[in-house]
């Protein structure tokens, strides 16, 4: 992992207990979690009474790099191991080492659900709906008499958070072959998780 | 049921009995080709100068031939309805064997032209797929992320469009079900009452 000079530093400040103590270490390093992992998190995750004492601008960078380091070692998939020699390397002690270690664990789930929703990809299908009439005649035929089938697909944009439908009709055998290309995928799928 | 034609259209359709029946025929497949691809008016002319007739009077036989034809397969009208709705016009029996037996051979491809011209959803043409596993991305390595991708073709007004769209494989299943059960609504009582009954 490759880190830049500005979150070693960071960290470097962070490592030390005249600058942190053990109280606000461990409030920064919740803050810094909460700002990527809770949606509703602002500016105010630093407003605590406690760390009210520390230079803002410091505040801020170590606030940024402990983000930053996060964001790299979830990227990666980083063990335990790899962020223990890190820390070390930055001078944390064994305590705030083991407290990281702990604080990354806990959050580690929806620290990689969050990175693996970014990115692009082809239209989300979230669900689809369906609706089967029977068909008696239209202003230019008359005595049509046939079923057909409206199918709704529900779907989900990643980036535009768009939430367009892709409409079709179909007639029985259409819905039929549909429906059997999909039961073919299935079936391979399942195929593919017993390999 | 039986065709109400208006004056008008029995004017133009007067036509028909002044010329033999070869040329009836004739007008009848031009008709027929004017509703699949659209009227060309310069087979009128042509038409016009043969017979020695105006162009006017052509394109009016012709288009009351295809009025009759459209309404009649429009309405699904039985023969023997055709032959009384015709019967007004006091055309010769060799004449009204002739209209009977354009309508009766085009009836069908007529009423498929007709569907075309409703109100036109797209419509489902095919369907691809494939499965794959996300292995990494930018912002994340070392991922088994399974998902199935799926090319929709889809035909609307003639034209041929397509989707492509993705969904995850519990999704997957959802769709499956769902849409099997779309197809088994046909099959209940209530649904087989109705097409039994409206006809």
């Amino acid at each position: 992992m490759e880190l830049s000079e500005y979150v070693q530093k960071g960290f470097q400040m962070l490592a030390d207990p005249g600058s942190f103590d053990s109280n606000a270490f461990t409030l920064l390093l919740r803050a810094a979690f909460q700002s990527l992992l809770d949606a509703q998190a602002d500016e105010a995750v630093l407003d605590h009474p406690d760390l009210k004492h520390i230079d803002p601008v410091v505040l801020k960078h170590c606030h940024a790099a402990a983000a930053t380091y996060i964001l790299e070692a979830g990227k990666q998939r980083a063990d335990k191991s790899t962020l223990s020699t890190y820390l070390e390397d930055c001078k944390f002690d064994s305590e705030r080492i083991e407290l990281f270690c702990t604080e990354y664990q806990n959050n580690r789930n929806s620290l990689e659900i969050l990175l693996g929703s970014i990115g692009r990809s082809f239209p989300h299908i979230t669900d689809v709906s369906w609706h089967l009439e029977y068909q008696i005649k239209t202003n230019q035929l008359d005595k049509m008499y046939r079923p057909a089938y409206l199918v709704t697909l529900n779907v989900e944009n990643t980036d535009s958070r768009s939430h367009p439908e892709i409409s079709f009709s179909c007639n029985m055998e259409q819905l039929q072959d549909l429906v059997g290309k999909l039961k073919d995928a299935s079936k391979s799928l399942e195929r593919a998780t017993q390999l | 049921m039986l065709l109400d034609l208006s004056e008008e259209h029995k004017e133009h359709l007067a036509f028909l009995p002044q010329v033999d029946s070869a040329v009836v025929a004739e007008f009848g497949r031009i008709a027929v080709e004017f509703l699949r691809r659209g009227s060309n008016p310069k087979i009128y002319e042509g038409a016009a100068r043969k017979l020695s007739v105006s162009s006017d009077t052509v394109q009016h036989g012709v288009e009351g031939l295809i009025h009759l034809l459209t309404e009649s397969s429009k309405l699904m009208i039985s023969e023997l309805d055709f032959q009384d709705s015709i019967f007004v016009l006091g055309f010769s029996e060799e004449l009204n064997k002739l209209l009977l037996q354009l309508y009766l051979d085009n009836r069908k491809e007529i009423r498929t032209i007709l569907s075309e011209l409703a109100p036109d959803l797209p419509s489902y043409h095919s369907l691809e797929w494939r499965l794959d596993v996300q292995l990494a991305s930018r912002s994340l390595r070392q991922q088994m992320k399974p998902s199935v991708t799926i090319k929709l073709h889809l035909n609307q007004n003639g034209d041929h469009n397509t989707q492509v769209l993705q969904t995850d494989p519990a999704t997957l299943l959802h769709l499956v079900q769902q849409l099997e059960q779309a197809l088994e609504e046909m099959k209940t009582n209530h649904c087989r009452r109705v097409v039994r009954n409206i006809k």
